[in-house]
C-alpha cells in the first residue's frame, strides 16, 4: 500500500526511491574503500567519474514513465541486435575477444545494452497476451531471447550471453509460463550439453568449465586465479587481515583484484564479518527490488522489475559463487562494487528503471 | 490493466478474473523467485563461511606459503691492511650472472623443428605466429656471451640440459655489465649479489695474502689461516616478497648478521713493495728460478716484509698456478750453507771452546777431517774469529765446530730455532731439518758448521739472525698485528750474541765476502751463503745464494734473510747475488722506520756487552 503521503514526498517526485539509492550508495562506498586498497587514488578518481556518470544515467532513466519504455523497446531491441552485428564485423579485439564497438570518442558493449533490453522486449511481447503465456508466444519469446543470445556467444563472450538469455528467460519465467515447459526446456538443456561441449565451445571456455571441476588439477594454470581467490578469501578468516593488510591481494598474487576479483580482496582484509555486511547489503536491496515489482501496477512493469533484480541477483551470485570456488570463472563482475564502466551504467540504468517503475504509479490499487 | 491489446480471442471472462488468474501465478512465481533466492544466499553464506571460518588456517598457511620468504644477506669478508692500514686485500660487491634453463626453454627453441612446431593459429583471424623464438637467431644471446666473454654454445648447452633449474654463466661480474645484462631483458637470466675479492697490491703480496674462492673461502695464504676470523656470518631473515620477488615487509631475524672484522698484519707495505721489486729484479738479472726475502723487527719478532719470486696477479684468475702461489719463504727450505758460521762461533763461545780474542790457525788453507779434506779459497793464515766470518772460511769454522760435541752444535742451532717453527702460525710452514743424532762424524760436524746436512726456511734464517741482533732473546714470529706486546725468552746469553753481531760487520767491509751489502750511513753485520744444492747422490752445479743480515749493528733493529735459488749467471756467489738485495731493502727499512744512522758510533756493542 503506498500512501497518500509518500507520493508526494520529495523522493517521489523526484522519482527517486530512497531505499535503493541509500544500497547502491552503501555498495558503492565498499567499493572504493577496497578500489582503494587495491590501486590507490588514481583507481578512485576514475571509479568516481564512472559512479557520477552511471548515477546520471540511473536518474535520467527513473524521469522516463514505463510507458515509454514499452513504446520504444522494438525499436532499441533491433537497433541493439544490429549493433552486434556490427560489432562481430568490425569490433574491437580485446583479451581475445571481439567484444568492443569503437566509437571514434569511447569504446563501448552492444552486449552490455542487449543485457537491459531484452528484459524491456519480451516483456513487452508477452504481456500483449494473456497471461500465463502460452506454448506459441512462449516459442516467439524464446527466438527473441536466442538470437542475440547468438551473436554475444559468437564474440565470444560465453558469461554476457548467458546472463543476457538469462534476462529473458527470467520474464518469461515471471510471466508464469508452464512447469511442465519448464521441464522440457531443462530437459533439452541437458540434451543440448554434451552437443554444447564437444562442437560449439572453445578450448578455453572448456578448459575454465574443467578448472571448476579440479581446479587443484592445474595449480599454476588454469586453476591458479581460483585457487589464489580461495586463499585470499580463506586467509582472511572471521575478522579480516585488516584495510591495506591483505596479503594475498597486496601482494598481486590475485589476479584482475579490481575488477573480478575484488570480493575476494574485500573478504580477506574484511573477513567472514565484511562478508555478512556485503551480503546483508545485496539481500536488502534485492528485497526492496523484488517488493517494487510486486507493487507494479501491470504486467509489463512487474515483469520488467522481476527481471532486472533477477538478474542482479544473479550476478551476485555468479561472482561469489566462482571467485569461491563454486562455478566457473566466466568473467561477471561483482555489482556495483568492481571497478568498471560500461557494467555499472547497464545495472544503475536497471536501477533508474525500477525506480521509474516505482514512481510512475498513476493510481493507487487495492489488493 | 493497463493493457494494450486484448488477446485476438474474445473470450468472455470478467477483468477482475482475468487478474486473478495472472495475480495467482504470478504471486506463485515471485514467492517461488525469493525462496530460491534465499535459499542460494544461504548456501553462498554457508561457502563463505566454510572457506573463512572452518577452513582459514590451511589457507592463510598457503597464503604465507606463497609469500613469505627467507632471504640472506651477505657479510662482506673482511680486509686485510698492513700495519699502517693500508688496504691489501678488500671485498667490493659483485654479481653471479645465472640462468634458469626451463624458463630460456619456454621462450627459445634450440631447433628448427622445434621453432616450427611452436607455431601457434589464431582461431579468429587465422594469423600464424611463432610462440617460441629460435636460439640462434636472436642478436641478445651472443651479446650476452660477448659481454661475459662465455662461449655461445657453452650457454645453448648449458640450457638445453633436461630438468636443469639452476647453471652458473659467470661469476664475479661487476654492476655495469649486470646493468646492460638487465637491460637485454631475456628470459629466465637473473643476477645475484656476491662478494668480490680484490687485492689492491697485486703479485707483491699474493703469496702470503693467498687465495679466496667463488664462494668468498679462504684457499691460501693467510686467506686460508684466518678465514674464520675474516668470514663473518651471513644473516638471514624472513620476509614477505610480492609475486614478482620483491621483498615487501620485514618479519624477523632468522639469523644475526655478524660483521667480518678487518685482519690488520705486521707488514709494511712500503717496504714490502722494496722488498718484492728487488727480489724480483736479482731473480730475473741473475736468472734464478725463485728468491725469497724475509724483513722482521728485532726488537718484538714481526714480519715487516716477506717477498717471494715467483708470484703471481691474484686479480687475475687465469694466473693461478699453483708453483707461483707458494710462499717460499716459509715453505721452501734449502742448506743454509755459511750463514750457519756466526751461530757455530756463537756455539763455541758459549760452552767455552774459545774466547774472543782467540786467533786460529787456517794454514794451510785446507785440513783433512775423517778422511775428507775441508777447504778454504784461499790460505788464509792465522785469523781472528771476526776474520773466519769476515773471509768465511771453512777450516777456521770448522776447527772451532770439532772441538764441540755434536749435541752442544746441535743445541745452540735449536736455540736459533733452527728444526723448528717460528710461531708465525701459517699454513704450509715447513720447520726445515736438523737431524738429531748421536753418533756424528767428524766430517759431519765440520759440514754442519759451514751449514752442510740441515736445512732452513728463509724465514728461518731471519729470525736466527733477529735472535743474535737482540741480544739472544727469541721472540715469537708475528705476521698478524697483536694488540698485545710479545714476551720475548731469552735463549742465547746476551754478551755472546752482541759478540757476534760485531764480529759479522766486517764481512760488508774492505775484503769481506759482501762488500755489496753495505749501506750508506749504516753499520751492517751480515753473513753470506753460497751452498750447492743437493742432488740424488751428492751435490749438483746449482747453488743456493743467501745473505742474512742485521742493522744498525750498534743498536740493532731488523734482520732480513735473502734467499735466490739457482742463479744462473756467471756470477752466483751470495756476495754478487743476494747482498745487494739486502742492501737495498735494508735501507729502505732503515730509512722508513726513522732509524738514526750509526756509522759515526766508533763504539762497538760487543765491547759494551763485556
Amino acid at each position: 500500500m503506498v500512501s497518500t503521503q509518500a507520493q508526494k514526498s520529495i523522493f517521489y517526485r523526484l522519482h527517486i526511491d530512497p531505499y535503493l539509492l541509500l544500497g547502491l550508495f552503501a555498495l558503492m562506498s565498499i567499493s572504493l574503500t577496497v578500489l582503494y586498497s587495491v590501486a590507490g587514488y588514481e583507481m578512485i578518481y576514475r571509479q568516481v567519474t564512472r559512479l557520477a556518470i552511471a548515477l546520471t544515467v540511473m536518474l535520467v532513466i527513473a524521469q522516463i514513465p514505463p510507458e515509454w519504455y514499452r513504446r520504444w523497446a522494438p525499436g532499441i531491441f533491433i537497433a541493439c541486435v544490429l549493433l552486434l552485428i556490427a560489432v562481430l564485423v568490425i569490433g574491437h579485439t580485446g583479451k581475445g575477444a571481439q567484444r568492443w564497438l569503437d566509437l571514434g570518442f569511447t569504446k563501448f558493449q552492444p552486449s552490455e545494452i542487449m543485457k537491459l533490453i531484452m528484459p524491456l522486449m519480451v516483456a513487452y511481447y508477452v504481456s500483449q497476451y494473456t497471461l500465463p503465456t502460452r506454448f506459441k508466444q512462449a516459442v516467439i519469446a524464446l527466438l527473441i531471447v536466442i538470437v542475440p543470445t547468438l551473436l554475444i556467444a559468437k564474440q565470444p563472450d560465453l558469461g554476457t550471453s548467458i546472463l543476457v538469455a538469462s534476462s529473458g528467460l527470467f520474464v518469461l519465467f515471471l510471466s508464469g509460463i508452464s512447469w511442465l515447459y519448464i521441464g522440457i526446456a531443462l530437459a533439452s538443456i541437458l540434451a543440448f550439453v554434451p552437443i554444447l561441449w564437444f562442437f560449439l565451445m572453445l578450448d578455453y571456455q572448456r578448459g575454465r568449465v574443467l578448472t571448476l571441476l579440479n581446479p587443484e588439477a592445474d595449480p599454476l594454470g588454469a586453476g591458479y586465479h581460483i585457487i589464489q581467490s580461495k586463499i585470499a578469501i580463506g586467509s582472511g578468516g572471521f575478522w579480516g587481515k585488516g584495510w591495506l593488510h591483505g596479503t594475498q591481494s597486496q601482494l598481486e598474487f590475485l589476479p584482475e583484484r579490481h575488477t573480478d576479483f575484488i570480493f575476494s580482496v574485500y573478504s580477506e582484509e574484511f573477513g567472514f564479518i565484511g562478508v555478512l555486511l556485503l551480503l546483508t547489503i545485496y539481500i536488502l536491496i534485492i528485497g526492496r527490488g523484488l517488493w517494487i515489482a510486486n507493487q507494479a501496477q501491470d504486467a509489463f512493469t512487474k515483469l520488467i522489475a522481476g527481471s532486472i533484480i533477477l538478474t542482479f541477483f544473479v550476478y551476485v551470485l555468479v561472482n561469489i559463487g566462482m571467485v569461491s570456488g563454486l562455478l566457473p570463472v566466466v568473467g561477471v563482475p561483482l555489482p556495483i562494487v568492481s571497478f568498471g564502466g560500461t557494467s555499472i551504467v547497464t545495472l544503475l540504468a536497471g536501477f533508474g528503471i525500477l525506480m521509474s517503475i516505482h514512481t510512475h504509479k498513476r493510481f493507487n490499487i487495492k489488493r | 490493466m493497463n493493457r494494450r491489446r486484448t488477446p485476438s480471442k474474445p473470450k468472455v471472462i470478467s477483468q477482475t478474473r482475468k487478474k486473478k488468474v495472472y495475480d495467482n501465478y504470478s504471486s506463485g512465481r515471485y514467492i517461488f523467485v525469493a525462496v530460491a533466492m534465499g535459499l542460494i544466499a544461504i548456501v553462498l553464506i554457508a561457502r563463505l563461511a566454510f572457506i573463512q571460518v572452518i577452513e582459514p588456517e590451511y589457507l592463510s598457511n598457503q597464503a604465507d606459503k606463497r609469500s613469505l620468504r627467507i632471504t640472506e644477506s651477505i657479510a662482506h669478508r673482511g680486509n686485510i691492511e698492513d700495519r699502517n692500514g693500508e688496504e691489501l686485500a678488500v671485498s667490493v660487491p659483485a654479481y653471479a650472472i645465472w640462468v634458469d634453463p626451463k624458463q630460456v626453454k619456454k621462450h627459445f627453441a634450440f631447433t628448427r623443428q622445434e621453432w616450427k612446431d611452436s607455431i601457434v593459429v589464431n582461431p579468429k583471424t587465422g594469423v600464424e605466429r611463432y610462440t617460441k623464438k629460435y636460439f640462434y637467431e636472436s642478436k641478445k644471446w651472443p651479446a650476452l656471451a660477448e659481454v661475459l666473454d662465455v662461449n655461445i654454445d657453452n650457454i645453448a648447452a648449458m640450457i638445453q640440459k633436461p630438468n636443469s633449474r639452476f647453471a652458473y654463466l659467470k661469476r664475479q661480474v661487476n654492476d655495469p655489465i649486470v646493468k646492460y645484462i638487465k637491460q637485454l631483458k631475456l628470459p629466465g637470466i637473473a643476477s645475484q649479489l656476491e662478494s668480490h675479492r680484490f687485492y689492491p697490491t697485486g703479485e707483491i703480496n699474493a703469496n702470503i695474502l693467498g687465495l679466496t674462492d667463488l664462494d668468498a673461502q679462504g684457499i691460501e695464504g693467510i686467506e686460508k689461516s684466518y678465514n674464520k676470523f675474516l668470514q663473518g656470518q651471513s644473516g638471514e631473515r624472513r620476509v614477505r616478497k610480492d609475486r614478482l620477488g620483491n621483498v615487501i615487509d620485514n618479519i624477523a631475524v632468522v639469523k644475526e648478521k655478524k660483521l667480518a672484522g678487518n685482519l690488520q698484519l705486521t707488514i709494511d707495505q712500503r717496504i714490502q713493495a722494496v722488498a718484492y721489486s728487488e727480489l724480483k729484479r736479482a731473480v730475473k738479472i741473475n736468472n734464478a728460478s725463485s728468491g725469497s726475502i724475509v724483513v722482521i723487527d728485532i726488537h718484538n719478532g714481526e714480519i715487516y716484509a716477506m717477498a717471494n719470486y715467483p708470484s703471481f696477479n691474484p686479480n687475475d684468475r687465469n694466473q693461478y698456478q699453483a708453483y707461483k702461489l707458494r710462499n717460499r719463504a716459509i715453505t721452501d727450505t734449502f742448506e743454509p750453507g755459511s750463514t750457519v758460521k756466526p751461530l757455530v762461533v756463537a756455539s763455541a763461545l758459549i760452552n767455552h771452546k774459545t774466547n774472543p780474542d782467540e786467533i786460529v790457525d787456517t794454514n794451510p788453507g785446507w785440513m783433512h777431517v775423517g778422511g775428507r779434506r775441508v777447504r778454504d779459497g784461499h790460505n788464509y793464515g792465522k785469523i781472528s774469529l771476526a776474520k773466519i766470518l769476515k773471509k768465511s772460511s771453512n777450516v777456521g769454522v770448522s776447527k772451532l765446530a770439532l772441538r764441540l760435541k755434536p749435541d752442544q752444535l746441535q743445541q745452540t742451532f735449536a736455540d736459533f730455532g733452527l728444526g723448528n717453527d717460528t710461531g708465525i702460525g701459517l699454513i704450509g710452514e715447513s720447520a726445515g731439518r736438523l737431524p738429531i743424532r748421536h753418533r756424528w762424524s767428524d766430517f759431519e760436524l765440520a759440514t754442519m758448521s759451514f751449514g752442510y746436512g740441515i736445512t732452513a726456511t728463509t724465514l728461518q734464517l731471519a729470525k736466527a739472525y733477529s735472535i743474535l741482533g737482540s741480544g739472544g732473546m727469541e721472540y715469537p714470529i708475528s705476521i698478524i698485528k697483536s694488540a698485545t706486546p710479545a714476551v720475548g725468552r731469552q735463549v742465547i746469553p746476551k754478551h755472546i750474541a752482541l759478540e757476534v753481531v760485531g764480529m759479522m760487520e766486517g764481512v760488508t767491509e774492505v775484503g769481506g765476502t759482501a762488500r755489496k751489502a753495505k749501506v750508506d750511513g749504516y753499520r751492517i753485520a751480515g753473513k753470506t751463503g753460497t751452498s750447492r744444492k743437493a742432488v740424488a747422490g751428492g751435490y749438483g752445479d746449482d747453488y743456493v745464494a743467501v745473505f742474512a743480515g742485521i742493522a744498525p749493528a750498534t743498536r740493532p733493529r731488523f734482520a732480513i734473510a735473502v734467499m735466490i735459488n739457482e742463479p744462473q749467471g756467471d756470477r752466483y756467489y751470495a756476495g754478487d747475488v743476494a747482498a745487494p738485495v739486502f742492501a737495498a731493502v735494508m735501507k729502505s727499512s732503515l730509512l722508513l722506520s726513522h732509524v738514526l744512522p750509526d756509522d759515526r758510533d766508533q763504539s762497538y756493542t760487543y765491547l759494551e756487552a763485556k
